[in-house]
């Protein structure tokens, strides 16, 4: 065996066995166009050095003419998959370069087989025999291809290509690897034109071996891919523990670990996630069945939540109740996140779930516990309201009475005035009316009751607890003033509750006047906008708190009144926040203190 | 007893019980006026003609206490019967002490109403009927001269003419004559009517 044969067979054999590993490699990942187009590449160099040794080889003249024709096509199979790596792998390289580079090539290719007996020689005229490797290989003699510039065009242009994108890659301020291949792809490309050029113009006499360049190339090529594969496989080890590591954490801190694949709407979960839902260990799971542990009247919120967040690629939380197959019930505080594919579609959903079941009773019986209490200080309020509720049922009973009286005298007279009659019975039916609302309200006050949370307009609600207070302020000679703005936005609360605590303020407000002389007992009611809240503030023009009282009025049994229970500001102060606001008291410059309280405005304009 | 033109003036806030005890009054037989406030009534509180006021005790601006204390600033003794949607103790013993005529809740019966309204028009046409006898006496009284009223005192504490002549230092017969012109001026015919009449005008500074 000859060396010249040893080492094309090895060069062409190991380009095989690269694209082999490549392709299959591309067979199990179709995204991996790098894989498909070296093993393109690979293949192509092979079949280059086989053209290659069997040139070296030629007996005859024409045989070397054929062999050098055919020899064009893996030339251009390679240099058009070269092209094409360095677009879709690097992603550089001008675009239209590309196109051009690939043009001409195949321009070349096509005046390869009509003009000449190749690109390169018009004719292969004879050969000559030269030693080469300590052996004798035959070169041809003959009449050069004009159009063999055409294709020298197309690898200078390969060259200006391969650089151009080189260089865009190192300006990216992407120096790895991929530079280092750039640049083997250069100087390999140039070595090549060099030793074509020198050898089809007649310059030098040695046999023509791009396969040698292009061995170079592939070996960049092959490195850098491998370096890729490396790295993943890396990546992937890492990922792995780092999930190990993350499962561990969460199952220690008691959360259990879910991931739903979005496409095939499986749902994987940790052990004690699939324990938090009583779903058997290991248990292949639709997103649809966990649904179905969910209570029905939180799984809207939940569906409209995990929707959003598919929606919006954002993240998503929620809170809800979950039933297990033996009816207990669970709270459960999930938190997700969408990861999209390639494309930014959803394609899995990441999250993680724990048991709050002991925290929201607890949450639940201290709402019971604020609720109770503020019901116990609107019955007892109420008590104080006694004269003002009588007066306000007695002036629609009086004028029924009354009303009910005239129309028996009416009646008396032998003809009786029926329209007046009729007007009488219709003024009876309208206070009847008026006194059932009063003990409807009363009622409302005054009964046990969940909280209710709904759009209200504060402005409504103060010109309703000061109608409340009237009476009892018109006997103990306080004004009453309400300054409303009517550009006041809703808030979300519940009415009797709001009520209660403006009607605290109010009648504290007013107790604070006794002191006063008549002319200076003044309660005002105000409300504003301010921000993304409402305002509310109640001001009376007493003698103000002291300032080391001005915390403590906010206390629970703190009083500075000789028969006040001193609930009723820690009460109201509770009820505020609860509804996400803040209560807190002032003195007035002007003398007299100011009650303030700010609610969150409700989203979404007036409640019409 | 009812004086033709007395008027039951009926100031309340309450349009509705406004309404309503205006048609009962009226369905009774009595003149009514209404008044929304009590600002509106004293506007024009037209206290020459007869009648009594119905006040609400509570309303916004002027309460009922504050009508009552306009009027007697004025010198005005209209009767005030006040209505109340619930009285409280205090409030009524003020207006009491002030000279309510009558303190009634809203829901008081009729008989009780209509009562009070006939007691505050009799004392009012009263008032108003010894008001005008004593506005006459007074004129009458008026028309003596200063030696003629030094008798009278002396007449009415039943002391013959002789020691009147003594003690005033004049002659018997002009004691006579001056009886004589009193009981001319003041129209009596006796020494016992000229004392009743006398106790009557309440014992005038004569």
């Amino acid at each position: 065996m000859s060396w010249i044969t040893v080492i094309w067979s090895m060069v062409a054999s190991s380009c095989l066995t690269l694209a082999a590993m490549h392709l299959l490699i591309w067979c199990k990942k179709r995204t991996a166009w790098g894989s498909l187009l070296f093993s393109l590449t690979a293949v192509a160099t092979a079949a280059v050095a086989g053209c290659e040794l069997w040139m070296m080889r030629a007996e005859t003249a024409r045989e070397f003419g054929v062999v050098l024709r055919w020899a064009h096509v893996p030339y251009w199979g390679l240099i058009i998959s070269l092209v094409v790596f360095v677009r879709l792998y690097l992603q550089a390289g001008r675009p239209w370069l590309a196109w051009t580079v690939c043009v001409v090539r195949t321009f070349s290719l096509l005046l390869n087989f009509l003009v000449g007996q190749n690109l390169n020689y018009h004719e292969v005229t004879g050969l000559r025999h030269i030693p080469f490797f300590g052996e004798s290989v035959s070169v041809a003699e003959g009449v050069s291809n004009p159009w063999m510039l055409v294709g020298q065009l197309s690898l200078l242009l390969l060259v200006i290509f391969a650089a151009d994108a080189t260089l865009a890659v190192w300006r990216r301020g992407d120096r790895r690897p991929l530079v280092l291949l750039g640049g083997t792809i250069v100087f390999f490309v140039m070595g090549g034109i060099g030793q074509f050029v020198l050898t089809f113009w007649g310059f030098i006499h040695k046999p023509v071996t791009p396969s040698l360049f292009f061995l170079g190339i592939v070996a960049a090529m092959s490195f850098e891919l491998s370096n890729d594969m490396l790295r993943a496989a890396r990546l992937s080890d890492d990922l792995r523990e780092s999930e190990e590591r993350m499962t561990l954490a969460a199952e220690a801190a008691g959360f259990g670990v879910w991931m739903w694949n979005v496409a095939t709407n499986r749902v994987w979960g940790s052990e004690r996630w699939l324990h938090l839902f009583g779903f058997a260990p290991h248990a292949a799971i639709t997103f649809e069945e966990v649904i179905q542990r969910i209570h029905p009247e939180d799984r809207e919120i939940v569906e409209r939540e995990v929707r959003r967040a598919l929606m919006d690629r954002d993240d998503y939380a929620v809170e809800y109740r979950v039933i297990l197959s033996d009816g207990t019930q669970k709270w459960v505080a999930s938190r997700g996140r969408m990861y999209p594919d390639e494309r930014g579609k959803p394609a899995r959903m990441l999250g993680a779930a724990i048991d709050i079941t002991g925290r929201k009773q607890a949450e639940q019986e201290i709402v019971q516990q604020r609720n109770e209490l503020a019901h116990v200080a609107r019955v007892s309020t109420m008590s104080q309201l006694a004269s003002s509720l009588a007066h306000e049922l007695n002036q629609p009973l009086g004028a029924i009475m009354r009303n009910a009286e005239a129309g028996e005298l009416f009646l008396q007279n032998p003809s009786p005035d029926l329209d007046e009659v009729r007007a009488i019975l219709a003024d009876i039916r309208k206070d009847d009316q008026r006194a059932g609302a009063v003990i409807d309200r009363m009622r409302e006050w005054m009964k046990r009751r969940e909280v209710e949370r709904r759009r209200l307009d504060l402005n409504l609600l103060a010109g309703e607890v000061v109608t409340l207070v009237r009476p009892d302020a018109e006997k103990r000679r306080v004004r009453l003033a309400v300054e409303t703005d009517p550009a006041l936005p809703p808030v979300h609360g519940d009415r009797v509750q709001l009520q209660q605590v403006l009607l605290n303020l109010l009648l504290n407000g007013m107790d604070a006047l006794d002191d006063n002389r008549p002319a200076r007992r003044l309660v005002t009611v105000r409300t504003r906008p301010v921000g993304a809240t409402v305002e509310v503030t109640v001001s009376d023009t007493g003698h103000g708190i002291s300032a080391d009282k001005l915390l403590r009025v906010f206390e629970p049994f703190f009083s500075t009144k000789p028969n006040g229970l001193g609930m009723g500001l820690a009460i109201s102060r509770s009820i505020i926040e609860a509804h996400g606001g803040r209560l807190w008291a002032e003195n007035n410059e002007a003398g007299g203190a100011t009650f303030t309280f700010t609610l969150p405005a409700a989203e979404g304009g007036n409640p019409k | 007893m009812n004086g033709p033109a007395a008027i039951v003036r009926i100031v309340d806030d309450d349009d509705s019980f406004l309404t309503a005890v205006a048609r009962m009054l009226r369905a009774s037989g009595f003149v009514v006026k209404t008044f929304a406030s009590a600002a509106e009534f004293l506007a024009r509180p037209e206290l020459d003609v007869p009648g009594c006021v119905l006040v609400d005790l509570q309303m916004p601006g002027l309460t009922g206490l504050d009508l009552q204390e306009a009027l007697a600033k004025e010198g005005h003794r209209l009767p005030v019967i006040f209505l109340t949607g619930h009285g409280d103790i205090p409030t009524t013993v003020q207006a009491m002490r002030r000279g309510a005529e009558d303190f009634l809740t809203k829901r008081a019966s009729k008989e009780d109403l209509l009562n009070a309204v006939k007691r505050a028009l009799d004392r009012d046409a009263r008032e108003r009927a010894t008001a005008a006898r004593m506005e006459a006496l007074r004129a009458r009284f008026a028309a003596l001269t200063p030696r003629e009223r030094e008798v009278l005192k002396h007449v009415v504490q039943g002391r013959l003419n002789k020691q009147i002549a003594f003690d005033l230092g004049i002659h018997e017969r002009t004691v006579k004559l001056h009886r004589t012109s009193i009981t001319t001026k003041l129209s009596v015919y006796s020494a016992a009517e000229l004392t009743k009449l006398w106790m009557e005008a309440g014992g005038l500074e004569v």
